[in-house]
Order: structure tokens, then sequence, then C-alpha cells
């Protein structure tokens, strides 16, 4: 037993957990490590070596390259059958759960609508402790007062908020030990994203897409909350090169000189151009770069007003980790109309270069339907894949009375992460079929408010399904795809184990087979599974956890469950 | 009329030098004393999301949102007398207008109309909005009718988000929605 005694805290909750305390120590000292563990503290070099870590789930997407690729075995295709809940706590809050959780030495830590967060002991759901944020009175979201988890470092675990703050909390209390103001919601700034912690920095970005913000990634000191540098996603010149067609080599149908002379009378648009940054930033420490997608501008669907590329949004942006410097970016649709903008997260791995040699790469699945594999060296794009869902009239302009256009505006794929298998040079993606119209308006910056510039409309009349796909990012080529009975939102986590897991808005949470796509298993969980799995291992035991709470946007059943599953 | 005495009344008692309960008296006339207003256009406050009722304030002042009763009445108004009378109101419960609910065909037709734009994705399943988005469930009728009109004519100017789903969904389709939230 390797004990590393710690003073000065206290770890409310856990001194249930009699056995981990000694009979020494005061009621305010628990050696939690005893157990779980030999670690307090979340160090950089734990997380540096989070892809290999088979006890631990230690970043929002398993690790720096997000690739959701857990390596532990034990839950695997042979036992995969018999995987049943283990516990299942349920939070206060019954509202969508988007929640990616965290487990650092048996402790889970998750999140919920509302900015709370929970720490859980992972062996058994008990609550350690709750921080329930005070919500300033103005809160300015677009679709669900929704939380994607914290990032965890040293002592402490973050928090971004609804109300647009950045909150460290003390990992073994949650108590507050600073709060850092990030933007004014009373503009149309909000917070959803899990942050991203780095080498003493904590990484954030903002909502506000819909709101005629200027979208930022920032980067904050993890001691202090000190801001350490900006990145504003939209550049003071963000007319770009005037691109006519999209990533795919489509027209779409830009009224060049009705921009120009727009441009000439109106001036840039930058102040006012949404931009935001819906999920965390891959990170690759060997070059020291970070690469992230930038969210639609606004308004969403009237260019009139915004003459240009409207860089960069709708683009994946590199930047030195350092100093967040501009790299490289890589814009998939100049100008976009549709808000079929860059919202799940960027994976870095290793993948088929242009001359055919393993390289570096940089993939992301468009809300257009394609996985898009770029060489993370200058951003580029070295292929597409086929299209994960059915696309008709792109890109038909939108209209005062609607016209159709496929993908719906929630995309193929909406902020849900990808999971893959470096091993079957696989990566998985969930997609939505939605048919929508796009309608047009026009009306001038209203200050913090919604700013859509027109509307999107389901199409009732119209058959609406989701897909599980297997994309072959080496070739670009499907390799399998499961239909579902409704458009599919929350993400996606493949294990070593051969396994892809993924839940519906119909309650179900399946394992599929990572080659085949073969249901393994399926649990009803009762309300919506709309948020990205994790795993971990406690006392030598796999476990598989997910969020049961509904989703807001596709108003899924609701909920407030997390579940852990494991075999035994 | 009864504007042109209130705003007498606000100027025989400047609104800073009144406490909090005294200010939001003033309102209680077209409010209603206990939360039930005085006339069916004019919008249950008691209950409603203390971010809204701070916005539609700070909104009237600014002239975004134009009303012959209120906008004089938000004109008087500091930012820290809108928070807190915000604050005031939010606490309070929602009292119920004992409005029918809405028949089994209208509901559905509403349901329909009100998942095509999501107006969920905002108000919440239940229609209890949050902080900046209004509650719905239970509001006057004809306030009701009459906002949605003035977004589609963007005579509501505040929030010309608003405005584009309410000219993106049909007149009749604005009807039943408009019963059905009544009545919730
Ligand atoms: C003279 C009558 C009158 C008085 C007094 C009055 N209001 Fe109003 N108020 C109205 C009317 C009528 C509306 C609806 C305006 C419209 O249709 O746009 C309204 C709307 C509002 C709204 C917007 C609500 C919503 O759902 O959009 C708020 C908030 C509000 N009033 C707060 C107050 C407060 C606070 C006071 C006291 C300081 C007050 N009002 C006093 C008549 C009044
Ligand atoms: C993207 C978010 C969003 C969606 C979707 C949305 N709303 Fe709203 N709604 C708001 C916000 C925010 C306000 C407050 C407007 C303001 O700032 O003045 C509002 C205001 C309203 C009001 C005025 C309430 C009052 O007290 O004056 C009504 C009525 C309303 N919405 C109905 C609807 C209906 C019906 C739908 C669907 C057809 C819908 N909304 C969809 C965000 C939304």
């Amino acid at each position: 037993m390797k004990t590393r005694k710690r003073m000065g805290y206290s770890f409310a909750g856990a001194l249930a957990l009699a056995v981990v305390t000694m009979g020494t120590a005061s009621s305010q000292e628990v050696k939690s490590a005893v157990k779980y563990g030999d670690m307090n503290t979340v160090t950089q070099d734990l997380l540096n070596r989070a892809e290999s870590d088979g006890n631990n789930f230690l970043l929002t997407n398993g690790d720096y390259w997000q690739r959701r690729y857990y390596p532990n075995t034990q839950i695997n295709t042979a036992n995969v059958a018999r995987l049943h809940p283990a516990w299942i706590f349920q939070t206060e809050v019954k509202e969508s759960l988007e929640t990616s959780p965290l487990i650092i030495n048996g402790v889970m830590y998750v999140t919920t609508s509302f900015s709370h967060v929970y720490a859980l002991n992972a062996r058994t759901g008990e609550e350690l402790w709750h921080y329930k944020h005070k919500l300033g009175p103005v809160t300015t979201f677009c679709c669900g007062p929704n939380n994607r988890g914290v990032a965890a470092y040293g002592d402490m675990v973050y928090l971004a908020t609804l109300d647009s703050k950045l909150v460290a909390l003390d990992s073994k209390t949650g108590n507050v030990v600073w709060t850092a103001d990030v933007a004014d919601p009373e503009l149309g700034y909000s917070e959803t994203m899990a942050p991203t912690a780095v080498n003493g920095k904590i990484l954030i970005g903002t909502n506000g897409g819909e709101y005629g913000i200027r979208g930022f990634l920032r980067a904050y000191d993890a001691k202090t909350g000190k801001l350490l540098w900006n990145f504003n996603t939209i550049p003071e010149n963000s007319v770009g090169v005037w691109a006519e067609k999209d990533a795919t080599g489509r027209d779409m149908h830009r009224d060049i000189a009705a921009e120009k002379a727009q441009l000439a009378k109106s001036g840039d648009p930058f102040k006012t151009l949404g931009g935001g940054v819906w999920q965390n930033p891959a990170v690759d420490l060997e070059t020291n770069r970070i690469y992230f997608m930038v969210g639609n501008p606004s308004p969403d669907l009237d260019g009139s007003v915004r003459p240009g590329d409207n860089l960069y949004t709708d683009s994946l942006v590199s930047l030195d980790l350092n100093t967040g410097q501009y790299v490289c970016h890589f814009q998939y649709i100049a100008h976009d109309i549709w808000d079929l903008d860059a919202v799940s997260p960027a994976v870095i791995t290793t993948v088929t270069g242009k001359d055919g040699k393993p390289t570096k790469g940089v993939i992301h699945a468009g809300k257009t339907g394609h996985v898009y594999v770029h060489d993370a060296k200058d951003c580029s794009l070295i292929r597409f894949s086929e299209a994960m869902v059915p696309q008709e009239n792109m890109w038909t302009l939108p209209t005062k009375d609607g016209a159709r256009m496929l993908p719906g505006a929630n995309g193929g794929v909406e902020w849900s992460p990808m999971a893959t298998n470096p091993v079957l040079g696989l990566a998985y993606a969930i997609n939505l079929h939605q048919p929508m119209t796009y309608h047009v308006a026009n009306a001038p910056y209203p200050q913090g408010k919604l700013w859509l510039g027109g509307a999107f409309k389901v199409i009732p009349s119209e058959e609406q399904w989701g897909n599980v796909t297997a994309v072959d990012y080496n070739t670009g080529k499907i390799r399998w795809q499961v239909k579902t009975p409704q458009p599919m939102i929350g993400g996606v986590l493949a294990t070593a184990g051969g396994l892809v897991f993924t839940g519906e808005g119909n309650g179900l949470f399946k394992a599929y087979d990572a080659e085949t796509g073969s249901t393994l298993w399926k649990f009803q969980a009762g309300a919506g599974v709309n948020a990205p799995p994790s795993s971990y291992t406690v006392d030598g035991k796999q476990y598989i956890v997910v969020g049961a709470g509904g989703n807001v946007q596709l108003d899924y059943k609701r909920g407030n469950a997390i579940i852990a599953f494991t075999v035994d | 009329m009864l504007a042109a005495a209130l705003f007498l009344l606000a100027q025989v008692f400047p609104l800073h030098a009144q406490s909090i309960e005294e200010k939001a008296a003033t309102c209680g006339a077209c409010h209603g004393e206990a939360g039930i207003p005085q006339e069916k256009t004019t919008p249950i406050i008691w209950g409603q999301q203390e971010g809204y009722l701070y916005l539609q304030l700070r909104d009237f002042k600014r002239g975004m949102r134009k009303n012959q009763k209120m906008s004089p009445i938000a004109e008087a108004l500091e930012r820290e007398d809108m928070l807190a009378l915000a604050a005031f109101f939010a606490k309070k419960s929602w009292p119920s207008l004992e409005q029918p609910s809405a028949s089994k065909d209208v509901a559905t037709r509403a349901l329909t109309a009100i998942s095509s734009v999501g107006c969920t994705g905002c108000h919440l399943d239940q229609f209890q909005g949050d902080a900046s988005v209004p509650r719905l469930a239970g509001q006057s009728r004809e306030y009701l009718a009459k906002t949605i009109a003035d977004f589609r004519t963007r005579e509501r100017a505040n929030n010309p988000g608003m405005s584009d789903l309410m000219n993106a969904t049909s007149q009749d389709d604005l009807a039943t929605i408009t019963e059905y939230l009544a009545g919730r």
C-alpha cells in the first residue's frame, strides 16, 4: 500500500469510505489515494500518458489527440453481452445531459445542465460533493442549458458556466478556488464546452454564434485564472479569397458582386461575425500546437449583411499552444448560410498522407456529413469521406418561404465527438437525417439577442433517422453503417476490446462490434442517451459509464441518470 | 389616461427614493396586485424568469421594444432598479388565469408545429423557460397572440430571431400554439 499523505484538504463525503481513512486522521484528512491508486494530483505527465492509461479517463475525449480509444480490453466482444449496470446515480437536475465523465483515481467528475458538477465514488456511485454554480440572471444559450464536462489539473477541476465564467474547484471538496469572467452573457456569450487542461493552461472557447458575438479561444493560467492569451476566431480581415466552392468542390452559388458592393458600403463585419468554438481542441505536444473547430457566422442564414468568406468560421484552425499565435487553417464552407458549420471536435491520428505514406493527420466529422482528413503540418485537406447521410440540393440558397436541402441544419453530424480505432484505421461517427427547409430574413445586429437571419424548419411529413458509421480514414470509404430509428446526437467511445459504444434518443445504449457493426449488447436507460461514454477501471474492474438525460435540441426524453456498467 | 396618471405618480415619488416593494407596487396597477393582470393583453410578470424580465425592462428603456404603457415606466428605471424588480417578480409564484386546456386536436397540431421549429430547444421541455428565455406556459392567451403578431410585423423588434421563427410558422399554426400554451 503506497500512501502519499497530504494535509490541508477535506474530501467531503468520501469520509464515508472509512476503509480509506487512517485511524489517526483528523476528520478533515482523507488519503483518497490508498485504495484507488497512488496519485492525488493530476500531473502533466499523467495527462501525457492518457492514451495508454487503462485506469483513468483523464481528458474529455480520452487523450490529447482526442481519439476516444480506451486501451483496456477487459470488457470485450466476447463478454460484452454480460454487461449490466453496476450503479446508477441520479443527479438533482432532470435536463439534457451532454457530460463526458472524467475518472481519476477512483473519483468520477460529471456535470449537468445549468452548470452543476458532481464528484462521485467511481466504484459505488456514491456522491462525494456537489457544486451548484449560482448563475447570474442573464444567460444566453442556443441549444439547451447544457454542460459537456470538466477538465482536471493539479488539485483542481475546471468548469465553464452558462453565464460565461470559468470556475476552478478544489477537486477534493468542490470549493471554489478562483473564478474568472470570460465574457458578457448580455452580449450573447455562454459556455457549455468542457475546458482542456495542458501545461498549466486552461483552454476554453465560447458559444454565441446565434447572437452576433466575436468568437475566441483562450488560455487561462490554471493556478490563478489569469488570462494568458486570446485568439479571436474572427480576424479583423475576415474577407478571405472569395471562395466559390466548398471543400468538396461544389458550387455554393455566392453572389460575389453583391457581396463586394456590400463590403464597400458596410466594411468588414468582423465585430459581430460569430465563430463560436463548441468543443475541446486536440493538442499535439510534439509540435506544441492545438487544433480546433470554429462554428458558424452570425447571423446564421442571412449572408447579405456579412460579405466575404467570414474567416475563420466553419474552419479547422491550428494555433501555437504557448502563444495562441495562428499556425494554419482550412475553411470547409466560405460564407456559410446554412449553419452547416464545424463543431464535432478535431482528432489527431496517423493517416495515409497525400503521398501514400503514414502522416500525422487531423480528422473532423463535418455537419455536411463528410469526414474530412487533413495534414497536421499545414491543415491542408488530404481527402474527404463518402457522404454518411443523404445530401440533396446542395447548395440551394435559403429563401423567404423556405428551400429544402439535405442535410438539415443540425447536420449529418452534430457536436458529437467521434471515436477512432487506430488499429483498424476507422473513425466512428453518429449521424442525423432530418429534412429541413431553410428560410432567410433580414434584421440588423440585435445587441446580443438571437440573430438567426431566418429559420430552419423540420419538414414534419418526412421521415427522420440516424446512423452509426465507421469510416476508413485512410481511404475515405464507409466500412460499415448501421441505421437507427432517430437522428443521433451525443458521442462515441471505442475500446481496445473491439467495441464501439453509443446511445440513442429513445434510451437505448448499445455496444457494436468495431469491425463489423453488429450489435453485441443493448440497454434501455429510460431517457435519451445523448452524451459521450467514458471508461475506467477501479479495483481491477473495468466500467463503461454514460449519462442518460435526453437532449434539448432534438427534444429527446429527459432524465437524470449517470449509469456505470460492468461485467462480472 | 392611465399611463399619464402613472407617469405623474412616478414623478411625485421618484423611483430611486423608494424601496423595492414600493417600486413594485406601481407595477401592480396594470400587472395585478396579486399577479393577475388587469387587462388580457397585459402579460403575467409574477414568477416570470428573472433574466427575461430584466432584459425586457432594459429593451423598453432602450427603445428596442416599444409600448405606450410600458415604455414610459421603463424610461424612469435605472439598471439597478431593473435588476431588483426582475429579481422581485421572479420570486413570486406564477398565478393561474384558469384558461382552458387546448383540445386534443389543437394540441396535436400545435406540438407538430412546435417540434418543426424546435421551440422547446429554448423555452424548454415544459415551456417554463430559463433565465433570459421566458416562460410561456399559462401566459395570457390574448397577450401571447398580440406579442406573436408584434414579432411577426417586427413591431416588437427586440428579438429578431424570434421574429424570424414566428414568420417561418404559419398564422394558423401560431393560433393553435397560442391556445395550447395558454392552456398549459
Ligand atoms: C400602465 C400599465 C402598466 C404598468 C404600470 C406597468 N406595466 Fe409592464 N406592461 C404593460 C403592458 C401593456 C405590457 C405589454 C407590452 C406589449 O404588449 O409589448 C407590459 C409588459 C411588461 C413586461 C414584459 C413582459 C413580457 O412577458 O414580455 C415587463 C417585464 C413589465 N411589463 C414589467 C413591469 C414592471 C416591473 C412594472 C413596474 C415598474 C410595470 N411593468 C408596470 C403595462 C404596464
Ligand atoms: C433559439 C431560441 C428560441 C426558440 C427556438 C424559440 N424561442 Fe421564443 N423566445 C426566445 C427568447 C430568447 C425570447 C425572449 C425574447 C426577447 O429577448 O425579448 C422568446 C420570446 C418568446 C415569446 C414572448 C414571450 C413574452 O412573454 O413576451 C413567445 C410567445 C415565444 N418566444 C414563443 C415561441 C414559440 C411559439 C417558438 C416556436 C415556434 C419559439 N418561441 C421558439 C427564444 C426562442
